[in-house]
């Protein structure tokens, strides 16, 4: 059950080599520069950068795309403190207080502790994986095709129920994302379904092309309303460093939202735009001046910096203990890792534990030098912000379309690049949110066959619920996360009919 | 009555689901219709939520529609069907005359559009300086095979 310390510190040496060590540095400084730019965020990072890892170990790409995602955080909560313009959800947060500060003359003070924030929020949470990933790995074990079904089935309606806007629309999306995957070749039988005819389709739809055309393409379209309004004009930032005072205001925060934000990130659905708005509001009703936040407060920095990126790494353990993404971001890395030739779940742990512990450690090491080079180079940095937009979305879409390319070489991807990145817009549009469609389009095909070993089981569609008492909880949860908008505002109701 | 075209779109996606999946061969390995479930239970669903959608949409019709008004504002309509255009050519064009060239025309075609004209010199120079650099980093140094 425990940990084998031999093997934690033969990947910690692993994680050191230099070789691995580039790689951390080249992810983390590009993850950081696509990051940084204005509504791109880490699932579009590294969907433009899974080319890079073809070809590469599987260790060495585990880690590339790691150091990545998180230098992508780094660089949303730069572009959230500067332009105002976050990435993604997780970054919404940070510009709360982070960008008053930047317009109040303290950009490089918001700079540095939102990099400390992160550090610590890493730190902390990288504890709590070594911790908490090989028991539930262990656990997961327990799990049979009925209970994944019915895990999936929970991830995706919590991250429906999550999700910004109407439900409809979150299931609209997510159903179109599980159709996607039955496209192609069925595994079981061999019978072909839905190819059109085309052979291009005969082993479906890549996962990719979807998340690149509604992500990237479909941003850059979305982008173009407004786009002659657009300006981007880097702030001077000033002296990258936090005042004593500042430090002495900030350390708690910090410090308490980091397990917060971990154990938000573990669950599945929530992940890193919960843990922020979470721990922003708790500091906001602990702190003794409460109205300074949203002024440029630095606790309201600090707070959720720490929790984003406490989360990003609790989102690994569901994700390689079981295989299940809790967002659209971990989504596209699961695609990714499994890609790579890499079988997250309860086994991995056992059968490859190196790749584990080189992974856990390069977390580590990626997130000492991203504060490092955060500091050191951000006046470098921050000049990415002066490409203007409109050469910046020619390039995205050029990147866009070679990513494509290599991944099958055939020019009929572009057609499908094309109408996903209009379906995006659409959905960027009416307010559709994106995240379900992507989990479905990860997880969709793993689940068909779950579903479909477990009918094997079983005797009867409904009999799969009362399997097991993980599978009665699972469907408990996946009711109580239906109707958790119901029950919140029966509360609200309830309240309101008290104080009358 | 714009508003109803995304959900009649969604509808007509899961009524051709769940016909082509009752149509669907039967399945020599296994249960014959095993490959049909899953699909007929998933476009079933889309097809419920796409008729509840239609019916949220059809009572808001007299709400007017800004989103459409927001796409048709200005020179968005353009931009899209610019970039619709040049993508196809740029598909066309790709195996044909190869990575660099077309990626240049392509690349070249988007900043005409995008970042206007006047700027003419810095689009070309951008043009050709990043898709040498992209060709240089996928086929050099990633050793990616392109044509």
């Amino acid at each position: 059950m425990g940990v084998d310390f031999n093997i934690v510190l033969e990947g910690l040496m692993t994680a050191l080599q230099p070789i691995n060590l580039f790689w951390v540095a080249l992810g983390g400084f590009l993850g950081t520069v696509v990051g940084m730019l204005p509504g791109l965020g880490p699932a579009t990072a590294i969907a433009l950068l899974i080319p890079i890892t073809f070809g590469m170990d599987p260790v060495s790409a585990l880690v590339l795309m790691a150091a990545i995602y998180y230098g992508a955080m780094y660089g949303g909560s730069r572009s959230s403190i500067l332009l105002n313009t976050p990435g993604d959800g997780s970054a919404i947060a940070a510009t709360f207080d982070g960008y008053p500060m930047a317009q109040k003359g303290q950009a490089g003070q918001a700079l540095a502790i939102s990099a400390i924030a992160s550090l610590i929020g890493g730190l902390v949470a990288i504890v709590g994986f070594i911790l908490l990933a090989k028991p539930l790995a262990s656990f997961a074990l327990r799990f049979g095709p009925a209970e994944y079904f019915l895990l999936m089935i929970f991830t995706l309606s919590a991250i429906v129920a999550l999700s910004k806007g109407a439900m409809i629309k979150g299931f609209i999306s997510m159903t179109i994302g599980l159709l996607l995957t039955t496209m192609g070749i069925d595994l079981q039988s061999g019978v072909h379904r839905f190819t059109l005819g085309l052979p291009e389709l005969s082993e479906g739809i890549d996962f990719l092309i979807v998340i690149i055309g509604i992500y990237a393409v479909g941003e850059v379209m979305f982008n173009y309303i407004g786009i002659d309004k657009i300006k981007t004009k880097s702030k001077e930032v000033g002296k990258i460093w936090i005042t004593k005072e500042q430090w002495k205001r900030s350390k708690w925060p910090m410090i308490r939202s980091a397990p917060l934000g971990f154990l938000i990130g573990v669950l599945p659905g929530a992940g890193g735009a919960i843990a922020s708005m979470l721990s922003y509001t708790t500091e906001k009703q602990l702190s003794k001046h409460p109205e300074e936040f949203g002024k440029g407060a630095v606790e309201g920095l600090a707070a959720p910096e720490s929790a984003n990126n406490a989360a990003s790494v609790g989102a690994f353990i569901p994700l390689l203990t079981m295989g299940i993404p809790g967002s659209g971001t971990t989504a596209v890395i699961l695609g990714a890792v499994v890609m790579l030739g890499i079988r997250p779940g309860p086994l991995l742990f056992e059968n490859d534990p190196l790749l584990v512990w080189t992974f856990i450690n390069s977390m580590f090491i990626g997130n000492i030098f991203l504060v490092i080079m955060n500091i050191l180079m951000v006046g470098i940095l921050v000049k990415v912000l002066d490409i203007p937009a409109k050469v910046l979305f020619p390039l995205i879409l050029v990147l866009a379309f070679i990513g494509t390319y290599t991944l099958s070489y055939s020019t009929i991807d572009f057609t499908f690049l094309l109408i996903f990145g209009l379906l995006g817009l659409a959905m960027k549009l009416l307010d559709f949110p994106i995240a379900p469609l992507i989990l479905a389009v990860i997880v969709g095909s793993d689940m068909e066959q779950n579903f479909r070993k477990s009918m094997v089981g079983s005797e009867g569609a409904f009999s799969v619920i009362f399997m097991s008492p993980i599978t009665i909880t699972l469907t408990l949860l996946t009711l109580l996360s239906l109707f958790y908008p119901l029950i919140v505002s029966w509360f609200k109701k309830r309240k309101i009919q008290k104080s009358l | 009555m714009f508003r109803l075209f995304l959900p009649i779109i969604f509808f007509l996606v899961g009524a051709t689901f769940l016909i082509s999946s009752l149509n669907l061969p039967k399945a020599r390995l296994g249960d014959p219709y095993g490959p049909m479930y899953y699909p007929t239970l998933v476009s079933g669903l889309l097809i419920l939520l796409s008729v509840i959608y239609i019916i949220q949409e059809w009572r808001k019709r007299h709400d007017g529609f800004p989103e459409l008004e927001l796409l048709l504002k200005g020179r968005t309509p353009f931009l899209l069907i610019s970039t619709i255009v040049l993508s196809l050519i740029y598909a066309f064009l790709f195996e044909k005359i190869g990575f660099l060239f077309s990626t240049i025309i392509f690349l070249g075609g988007l900043l005409f559009i995008i970042n206007g004209r006047k700027k003419w010199i810095s689009n070309i120079v951008i043009a050709i300086c990043f898709s040498g650099l992209t060709w240089y980093s996928f086929a050099i140094l990633l050793k990616v095979s392109l044509p």
